[in-house]
């Protein structure tokens, strides 16, 4: 491989990766935007968009998907699609139910006792998350050993779209990404500028009680908050999963972690900084693996986040917050 | 007035009932011998530490550190350095203690000067990001901290005429009580003092604390040292308990959560709800939870193939309701500080 | 509000008294037998197949050991805020044995690291401790690791701990020379940067420069990362047609499998026995490994395993109706070995201490058990090097070559 070809590998898949750990941000810095909560369970809920999916993805039959023959057949985009808006109704549902019975009793608590609740949260799906992956399914290893990483089936043909010659791969999965992400980005930017509900939002995010007094159902408001942060959170498990073909009960952490140092380098409750973010992280973690070594991808990673929060305070994107007096 | 007197007295009532109360433990293991309670404590102990620095820094001056662990890592890999026989140093326990402060006060110094003008959560992910920094870099110069190896042996400690070691843990418990004591009137002191109003001022209102000629930098950066250094000092301790540094992985992100949780829990700002947080959350781990998955073995109920009917699958589950229950209940912690209150 | 908290403290004391009670009086004539594994967590499969493994050896000695009834317990020294093997845990797991009188033998650790931590406390008590899974050779062996180990963890100089399963040292060597077997001649070496893999990935990588391959690359991976694809691109950069992980299941062996297919490297990849279990190709998925992946394992597929072992395979079947995981049978070897030193002392009429039974544990010689007939040599080590290499196939490993 010329040194070319490598860099452009890296590229594709530091975006790749970047764009579903933006796909994931945006649900933590919508909720923050709305409520300045740290969801901290917003990585589990994901976590549990991807066991919804593979059982979906087993339930329908392992021949049908699995069978190389059939791949790249026109039905698994339509799959892929239906998977994507299936997890997304269900993480956002659950995001939901989760702060109807867990968050909206504390709205008014101090802040840290919401960040606490929600680790708990956090707990508790990851608990989920384990016993799902013991459910007595072909797909879950016959729930004999729940704990152990799931093999995620292949969905989309895994020919070298460049060639089979080519030594850079770019293959369905990656385009996927692309193909999935953007229009998920573009649909919400619009849905927050131009729709009611999306104006409330901003107007929540501006200033809650205000916006109550201008006749906002603020409660509204944050439910659909949850629940669209959810959705992207569960369309980006049906990517992850695919992307990765793994998924395990712990695969929140690392994502949620990702997403979350995505969401305050782009700057906090701004939708295009998570997305900036996001993908910046995605490439410096490919070019650290790289170019440098990847057992210090972590260090340069926070290293890099602290140098430009030290020069940028806000973030990349965020506003710089008036000091209220 | 009930201030004024207090501030004469070692301890406030509360701090003296919870430190009495764990003073009693090893007596509790005389009267039921399968419980043994007192050895586990010592980590209930360490942790206390770590997170009485930890309440410092968050709870009184509104700081959220999410890296706390850090420091307790740098802690423990300075007193494995200082003492263990296959470094030059050597420099024996209580030293090895008392550096280990020192250093992770400087390390909190370090991190603290560039970044303490951030707010918020752009804060805590910075915290939080030199945790992952620490752990990733003690894993990765091996020639100065043995990598994944741990530092081992570590001493345990030494008094005149005194032995420690696993058969004399109810002396050795004793002893770290006593450190834990010493602490606790420390951070009290530091409350009532000059300081500690400083904190409160920078933490209920930045800009009013600025109006009254308080340099609210300077007082967060001396926080920051301060938490830094007792977590530190709990890592010496840990460490010198486990006779080990252990692996850097062993001080992650939970372990920085693990401390959070017991500041929150405890009661946000309360010496006394720190100590009882600690009980409450680390007991659940050392004492408690074994406990009862060992009662459930012995009544049949074991470990199967089956996820759902092996007590051991619940752990997370159990954890995880513990904080949203007591989040729920009591959100501002076991012991509500009224001095605590946020707008 | 003080009130209230005395309130909660007897509330809670109360709460605790049941279980007080249950765990109260024993039998004068009680042995136990305690096992301190990581429950919580990734590594459960595999754990509970030891586990198994142990309580089938108790069952085969009835349970009892001369008049004495035998107790044992298994205990985790994982928690689940790490969802891992917990040092604090295991310490206090340690502790816990070493006062309680009645407990005769301690089996664990399952990781090295855990060990590191438990081995010198257990030593100083003279409690024997057998380990079904340790494979780091630092913790017997001189010139692995530092100046002081293994001494360190012997403060009482004599020898305490025991394991049944071969050493890194046997196992990276075998790697590496199979490797050059298959015809590789460029190895890219990563580990997941724990005790475990770390040494193993450095015995292969010595034992590859040794025998003449190039070693084109190392690196540690960062175990909790999404995938491997940027690495992998490097690994195709550096042009090896070998690429050696030293790491294990629960470090993301299944993750770095896959990756490579889909990165379009065509190098094989080797593992050690950390990912002999079914967990591994569950987690990899069979397309991911078959024909390219090679798995070490100190001891043979528990289906071929001969005479005694046989007998385990069938037992373990039957009563626990699934395939036992590559290392239930150093679970049941494990307690076995502790199980026939305690019936020779009890048969001689000497007193069942902790002492007898440790030096009783360190006289096996020639024993004959599920993994054939072996001793345990001065440090403790099983004499037992039977390595065999492993291949996968139709989503099952495959045994591909045995070296005794």
């Amino acid at each position: 491989m010329t040194e070319t070809e490598v860099f452009m590998q890296q590229v594709i898949y530091g975006l790749s990766n970047g764009m579903i750990i933006a796909l994931v941000a945006l649900g933590y810095t919508m909720v923050y935007g709305i409520v300045e909560l740290i969801n901290f369970a917003h990585g589990d809920v994901f976590t549990l968009g991807g066991f919804l999916t593979l059982t979906i993805v087993g339930a329908l039959g392992a021949a049908a998907i699995i069978d190389p023959a059939n791949l790249g057949d026109s039905s698994h985009w339509l799959l892929l699609f239906a998977l994507v808006i299936g997890a997304g109704i269900f993480c956002g549902g659950l995001n939901v139910a989760i702060d109807r019975v867990v968050y909206k009793p504390l709205r008014r608590a101090p802040k840290l006792t919401q960040l606490v609740a929600a680790i708990g949260v956090s707990f508790i799906l990851v608990n989920l998350a384990l016993f799902w992956g013991g459910a007595p399914m072909e797909v879950f290893g016959g729930g004999n050993a729940a704990a152990a990483s799931k093999d995620f089936p292949e969905l989309l043909e895994g020919r070298n779209l460049l060639g089979e010659d080519s030594n850079v791969v770019l293959r369905l999965e990656d385009v996927s990404i692309f193909i999935i992400t953007i229009p998920l980005m573009i649909a919400l930017t619009v849905f927050v500028k131009a729709t009611r509900l999306g104006r409330g939002m901003r107007a929540t995010a501006q200033n809650p009680v205000a916006a109550k007094l201008m006749g906002i159902d603020t409660d509204r408001v944050i439910a659909a908050t949850f629940m669209i942060g959810g959705f992207l959170g569960g369309a980006a498990s049906v990517m992850w999963s695919l992307y990765n073909n793994t998924i395990s009960f712990q695969m929140g952490f690392r994502a949620g972690m990702d997403a979350f140092t995505a969401a305050v380098l782009g700057g906090i409750g701004s939708m295009p900084g998570a997305m900036v973010g996001g993908v910046l992280i995605g490439l410096i973690r490919a070019m650290s693996d790289q170019y440098i070594e990847t057992r210090w991808t972590n260090v340069v990673v926070f290293g890099v986040l602290i140098l430009i929060l030290i020069f940028r305070p806000s973030g990349l994107l965020g506003l710089k917050q008036r000091e209220k007096v | 007035m009930k201030l004024a007197s207090a501030r004469f007295a070692l301890f406030s009532l509360g701090q003296l009932l919870v430190l009495g109360g764990l003073a009693l433990l090893p007596v509790v293991d005389l009267v039921f011998p399968s419980l043994q309670f007192a050895a586990p404590s010592r980590t209930v102990i360490v942790f206390a530490i770590m997170a009485l620095g930890l309440n410092i820094v968050v709870g009184w001056t509104g700081l959220l550190n999410l890296g706390i662990a850090a420091f307790t890592a740098l802690g423990a890999y300075a007193f494995g350095i200082l003492t263990c026989e296959i470094y030059p140093f050597q420099v024996g326990f209580w030293w090895g203690v008392l550096l280990a402060g020192a250093f992770g006060a400087f390390a909190g110094w370090l991190l603290g000067a560039p970044t303490l003008r951030l707010r918020g959560d752009y804060l805590a992910i910075v915290t939080l990001g030199f945790g992952e920094i620490v752990q990733d870099a003690l894993k990765n110069l091996e020639a100065v901290t043995k990598g994944t190896q741990g530092i081992n042996p570590l001493p345990a400690p030494t008094l005149p005429g005194l032995q420690f070691s696993s058969e004399t843990h109810v002396r050795w418990f004793y002893l770290y009580l006593a450190i834990l004591a010493v602490v606790v009137f420390l951070c009290r002191n530091l409350e009532f003092s000059r300081l500690g109003r400083q904190w409160f001022a920078v933490r209920e209102d930045e800009l009013a604390a600025r109006c009254m000629a308080i340099e609210p930098d300077k007082a967060k950066l001396k926080a920051f040292a301060a938490g830094a250094a007792l977590a530190a000092v709990s890592g010496a301790l840990g460490a010198s308990l486990l006779s080990s540094t252990g692996e850097p992985g062993n001080y992650d992100f939970q372990v920085s959560i693990l401390a959070l949780c017991i500041v929150i829990v405890g009661g946000i700002g309360s010496i006394t709800g720190v100590l009882i947080g600690s009980i409450v959350m680390v007991g659940l781990n050392v004492i408690l939870l074994p406990l009862l998955t060992q009662t459930l073995q012995r009544n049949g109920i074991g470990s199967t193939g089956n996820v759902l009917t092996s007590p051991d699958n619940y752990k997370y589950l159990l954890f995880g309701l513990a904080l949203v229950l007591m989040m729920r209940y009591r959100p501002d912690g076991i012991i509500q500080t009224r001095k605590a209150t946020r707008k | 509000m003080k009130i209230k908290l005395i309130r909660s403290a007897f509330v809670f004391t109360a709460l605790l008294a049941p279980l007080v009670g249950v765990g109260g009086a024993l039998a004068e004539s009680t042995i136990k037998i305690v096992s301190s594994l990581p429950r919580t967590g990734s590594a459960n499969a595999q754990t509970t197949s030891m586990v198994n493994g142990i309580k089938m050896a108790i069952a085969d000695v009835g349970g009892k050991i001369g008049d004495a009834t035998i107790v044992y317990e298994d205990w985790d020294d994982a928690s689940p805020q790490r969802g891992n093997w917990d040092p604090a845990v295991e310490a206090a797991n340690a502790d816990k044995a070493i006062s309680d009188e009645l407990v005769l033998a301690y089996i664990g650790t399952y990781n090295s690291g855990a060990s590191k931590i438990s081995m010198p406390k257990l030593n100083a008590a003279g409690l024997v401790m057998v380990s079904p899974a340790n494979t780091a050779p630092s913790l017997t062996k001189q010139g692995f690791g530092e100046q002081n180990e293994p001494a360190v963890y012997r403060p009482s100089g004599k020898i305490s701990y025991f394991r049944v399963v071969p050493t890194d040292d046997v196992q990276g060597a075998v790697a590496a020379d199979y490797a050059k077997d298959i015809g590789s001649k460029k190895v890219f070496v990563l580990n997941d940067r724990e005790v475990y893999g770390k040494g193993v990935a450095a015995v292969f990588e010595k034992r590859a420069k040794d025998i003449g391959l190039e070693v084109v690359g190392t690196d540690g991976i960062d175990t909790k990362a999404s995938n491997y694809k940027s690495i992998v691109t490097k690994i195709k950069q550096s042009g090896a047609d070998l690429v050696y992980f030293g790491g294990t299941t629960q470090t993301n062996a299944g993750q770095l499998a896959k990756d490579i297919v889909s990165g379009g490297l065509k190098a094989k990849f080797m593992v050690p026995d950390g990912c002999y279990e079914q967990a591994f190709i569950e987690a990899a998925g069979s397309r991911a490994l078959e024909g390219r992946a090679f798995i070490t394992f100190g001891g043979e597929d528990p289906k071929k395993l001969q005479g005694k072992g046989k007998e385990f395979y069938e037992s373990y079947k039957k009563t626990y109706g699934g395939e036992p995981e590559g290392y239930a049978v150093y679970g049941y070897e494990a307690a076995k070995v502790v199980l026939s030193a305690m019936e020779r002392l009890s048969k001689a009429g000497t007193p069942l201490t902790r002492e007898s039974v440790r030096a009783e544990v360190a006289k096996t010689k020639d024993f004959v058990g599920a993994l054939g007939t072996w001793s345990f040599d001065e440090n403790g080590d099983t004499t037992n090097r039977t390595m065999s290499v492993n291949g996968v196939k139709d989503g099952e490993f495959e045994e591909l070559k045995v070296v005794k």
